[in-house]
């Protein structure tokens, strides 16, 4: 492991007997799970080269509960890791050996549906598929579509404020939430907005919306539901340059059209997906964009058309509209297969998730081809080509010394890239433990210090999630002194007007 | 008062030092559009970022334009519109309510602010096109929150906190805003003489239906009585209207404008109206022209509630009849402005009771200033949350020099 984390709490670990027992008197039968066994497949999240043994798991099913939970364990000094499907592609809920892992799957239970005000109430261990499965009676969706959606929950959705391929048009998971139960790390339960469009004060179910699990727990979810469109859909369309797509995509949007799926891939992604699913794929182009437009019949027939007209103007070499339903869905068969398709060529793979400006594509792929060379390692790109989100798969063996390290580094420098170019360290997965010691790349450290005063402020101990996120963490206290050397003169040096 | 005008982001920060140093709480200012609102602020000194105001980069291609936050709205939104491009929460222009100078603000008070227009059903708010921000802390620190790409994920995401935050975390100096298309033509449909609780129900089914509704509003008969412009010269003599946005492409706009108006049959004929009248329309709902600081309710107090959307009608409804005020909603009946008559509070105590019942809030955007130093401004929370609040407050301003006191009107915030 190169990534550490904190040093244990000995003192903690000598006393997990007790806590096993405490817990247990809160959350009877089967909520704790104490035997190395039985809490083998909490050892890991989505991030599956990074293991560790919690040093206990409890799984409450009521506010009430993970209340109390919190509470003893603030009252006693002990962290805790938040987990809700285990599907972190970053490592947000890797356990910690000294830390209680609460993981919120028993809180399956959709709580309210609400088609007047658009809204559905949920529990947090819901799967986000299923919400939209809730209501598709009735026409209606819930939009951010994360690949994991089938086994996702809710609450790791709000975490992570997870996106999905339809990000650009439908927004993210902040961008779709209402409102929130939350439980702090002192027990304290406090509800934050409702059905109402915005909350009242400060946003707070927008900045703990893609907090990591670090502000607090979520024990209820309010989200926005949609109508579904009327119809969808999509182009599949080759080029032999990766810049001719590149420039494909920004015709489509500044021609106004706002797909609602735009997807690229690259020569290897493409052909591993296509010998995997075989869509159809061309396998003689350097670059495919599937391009979805959906709405109302009559608009989507019309956009179809100006896309393909775009697209032959950039000299697309292939380009099929989809006819049917089912070849619609062929298109992006080869797409949403892409990471197991490319878990087909390779032992293992490392998914990179970097936001660019898109028009630094071609650069970024010609400088992603350097450094395949450089570390000798092979690398597939499928691309949320809309929002300049990029995925990198990054194909080595674990089980040859050392590949895993040069993985890391590979993948180190591809986010590096994504940053020296504009853009950011991570698109929709998260920093967790995976970019956590990258964040200085980015930030700060007045930039880092101001994000964790604010985790201060929901929790002063430090208690919740410990090690994610932030490379370096410092006491409250220490966050909280003012550094200010002013003069005796009101505001010297300041021109006046 | 002293006047700060500063000139690039190091003097801000100077400038919150100082006010550090001297326990001098500043206001934050662009255009001052909406000094008035929020409560009276215990401040000593102006701090005023009008010269900041540069375009630093607009790239239409990436969906972005980063700007420093005294630029001027009217500047920005005229740039992007050359790019056929918008700002989708459509932000409010508040001088008509205000009675402010005829100028559209800054853009840093427009996210400070906050305020949605109509398309916030189907795009949002302000803070959900706040994709980055530089902005000194009450640390007096220059920090950057968020980035320059439209989808982002990277540490906590500050923004959502600035947006809304009415100047009181931090001095925003630039932000990276997310634009999008404008849209190629707009169909309104309006229905007449429905009352807020049929007319609720029209704009519920109308939003629960395929055909992508970006705008529902209702205005009852009572509050057009009085109103000019585009509205007047579209309403009937104490007839309420309702109105129905279909935007897009110009073949999907009007065919949807079809179908719904054969959908929302059962409330009555519906008229059409297209693009530069339709246009007209709603930037009178969004402007709240009814109420107009210009108009006969000059001297009634102005509040603005959220709430969930099916509740609106006969929240409005009954308040209208209790307060002999005026109403309108927009969002469906999510957000509804009301204009009562002048009283001590503002009928603040009464119009709470009622809010929190129904799950929503109430904001008093026009008060003279003896009245909002008396109630809450703003809707007080339950502790806990409350408490959260003033900890974030303290967060990022823990001596209270930005904005003190508007808010709310507690010890510290």
């Amino acid at each position: 492991m190169t990534i550490l984390m904190p040093e244990p709490d000995q003192a903690v670990l000598a006393r997990r007997d007790e806590i096993v027992a405490s817990l247990r008197k809160i959350v009877p039968g089967e909520g704790v799970i104490s035997s190395a066994a039985e809490m083998k497949p909490y050892e890991s999240d989505g991030l599956m080269a990074y293991r560790q043994p919690p040093m206990v798991v409890v799984l409450p099913s009521t506010t009430q509960q993970v209340s109390e939970v919190l509470r003893y364990c603030h009252q006693h000094g002990i962290k805790v890791v938040p987990r809700g499907s285990g599907t972190s592609l970053s490592g947000g809920a890797l356990p910690l050996a000294d830390a209680v892992l609460l993981g919120l799957g028993k809180f399956k239970r959709i709580r309210e549906i609400d088609f007047d005000n658009r809204a559905v109430v949920v529990e947090p261990g819901v799967t986000n598929l299923a919400i939209s499965q809730a209501v598709d009676h009735a026409g209606f969706y819930y939009a951010p579509d994360p690949s994991s959606q089938i086994a996702c929950s809710i609450g790791g959705n709000i975490a992570e404020n997870s996106g999905g391929v339809h990000c650009l048009k439908y927004g993210m998971t902040t961008n779709n939430v209402l409102g929130c139960e939350i439980v702090l790390m002192t027990g304290e339960i406090l509800r934050i907005g409702g059905k109402a469009a915005e909350c009242a004060g400060y946003d707070l179910m927008g900045v703990i919306t893609g907090s990591e699990g670090l502000l607090g727990v979520i024990t209820e979810v309010t989200v926005r539901i949609l109508r579904k469109p009327e119809t969808a859909r999509a182009l599949m369309v080759g080029f032999t340059d990766v810049e001719a797509a590149g420039q494909c995509v920004a015709d489509i949007i500044s021609a106004g059209i706002i797909p609602g799926g735009m997807e690229m891939m690259d020569k290897p992604a493409i052909h591993a997906a296509e010998a995997f699913v075989h869509a159809g794929y061309p396998l003689d182009v350097e670059a495919l964009l599937i391009i979805e437009l959906d709405g109302p019949q009559v608009e989507v027939d019309e956009l179809i058309t100006r896309v393909e007209t775009i697209a032959l103007g950039c000299g697309s070499t292939t380009c099929q509209i989809s006819t049917s339903e089912q070849e619609r869905l062929l298109f992006w068969s080869g797409r949403k297969a892409a990471f197991p398709a490319v878990g087909r060529i390779s032992p293992d793979y490392l998914c990179m998730d970097g936001t660019i400006p898109r028009k630094e594509l071609p650069l970024v792929l010609r400088r992603m081809t350097e450094m395949s060379e450089k570390y000798g390692l092979r690398v597939a790109n499928v691309f949320h080509a809309g929002d300049g989100n990029l995925h990198p798969l990054i194909l080595y063996d674990a089980n040859q010394p050392g590949e895993q390290d040069r993985a890391e580094a590979f993948g180190a420098d591809i986010l590096r890239l994504c940053v020296e170019v504009g853009g950011v360290l991570t698109g929709e997965h998260g920093v967790g433990i995976e970019k956590r010691d990258l964040m200085p790349e980015m930030f700060s450290d007045i930039d880092l210090n101001q994000q964790q005063r604010l985790k201060c402020a929901f929790d002063s101990e430090g208690l919740l999630n410990p090690g994610k996120v932030f490379p370096t963490l410092h006491r409250c206290a220490e966050l909280g002194r003012m550094h200010v050397h002013g003069g005796k003169l009101p505001f010297p040096d300041i021109p006046r007007f | 008062m002293d006047t700060l005008k500063v000139r690039d982001a190091q003097e801000v920060e100077d400038a919150v030092r100082a006010a550090i140093a001297n326990e001098q709480p500043l206001e934050i200012i662009g255009h001052g559009t909406k000094r008035r609102v929020g409560q009276p602020m215990a401040t000593n000194a102006l701090l005023d970022l009008s010269a900041l105001n540069a375009v630093t980069a607009y790239e239409p291609n990436e969906l972005i334009i980063t700007v420093q936050a005294g630029a001027p709205v009217a500047d920005v939104l005229s740039l992007i519109d050359s790019k056929n491009q918008q700002f989708a929460f459509e932000p409010m222009h508040t001088a008509l309510l205000l009675g402010t100078a005829e100028t559209e603000g800054t853009i840093g008070g427009m996210i400070a602010a906050g305020l949605a227009g109509p398309r916030r059903i189907k795009s949002g708010g302000a803070r959900d096109h706040l994709l980055g921000a530089h902005a000194v802390s009450g640390f007096g620190e220059s920090f950057k929150a968020g980035g320059k790409v439209v989808k982002n994920v990277t540490g906590y995401d500050l923004c959502k906190l600035l947006a809304g935050s009415w100047g009181t975390l931090a001095v925003m100096t630039e932000v990276t805003l997310k634009v999008t298309p404008r849209p190629e033509s707009e169909r309104t449909l309006l229905l007449r003489g429905l009352d807020d609780v049929a007319a609720n129900k029209a704009m519920t089914q109308a939003l629960g239906s395929p055909y992508d509704v970006s705008g529902a509003a209702h205005l009852p008969g009572s509050a057009l009585r009085t109103t000019g412009g585009a509205l007047a010269d579209i309403a009937q003599p104490d007839q309420a209207l309702t109105l129905l946005r279909l935007e897009g492409i110009t073949s999907s706009a009007s065919q949807r404008a079809e179908s719904l108006r054969a959908a929302l049959n059962s409330f009555g004929a519906a008229e059409l109206v297209a693009d530069a009248t339709s246009a007209a329309l709603w930037r009178a709902v969004r402007d709240v022209e009814p109420f107009a600081a210009s108009g006969p309710r000059a001297l009634w107090p102005v509040w603005r509630i959220v709430c969930p959307p099916a509740s609106g009608g006969a929240f409005g409804q009954a308040l209208q009849r209790e307060s002999g005020g005026e109403v309108i909603y927009d969002w469906g009946g999510g957000l509804i402005w009301a204009a009562l008559p002048p009283a001590a509070d503002a009928h603040a105590k009464a119009l709470r009771q009622r809010v929190d019942k129904i799950g929503g809030h109430a904001s008093l955007i026009r008060g003279a200033d003896e009245i909002r130093a008396g109630i809450d401004v703003f809707q007080p929370q339950a502790s806990g949350l409350a408490a959260l609040g003033q900890r974030v407050k303290h967060s990022f301003d823990p001596r209270n020099v930005l904005n003190r006191g508007r808010l709310s009107r507690g010890p510290a915030a």
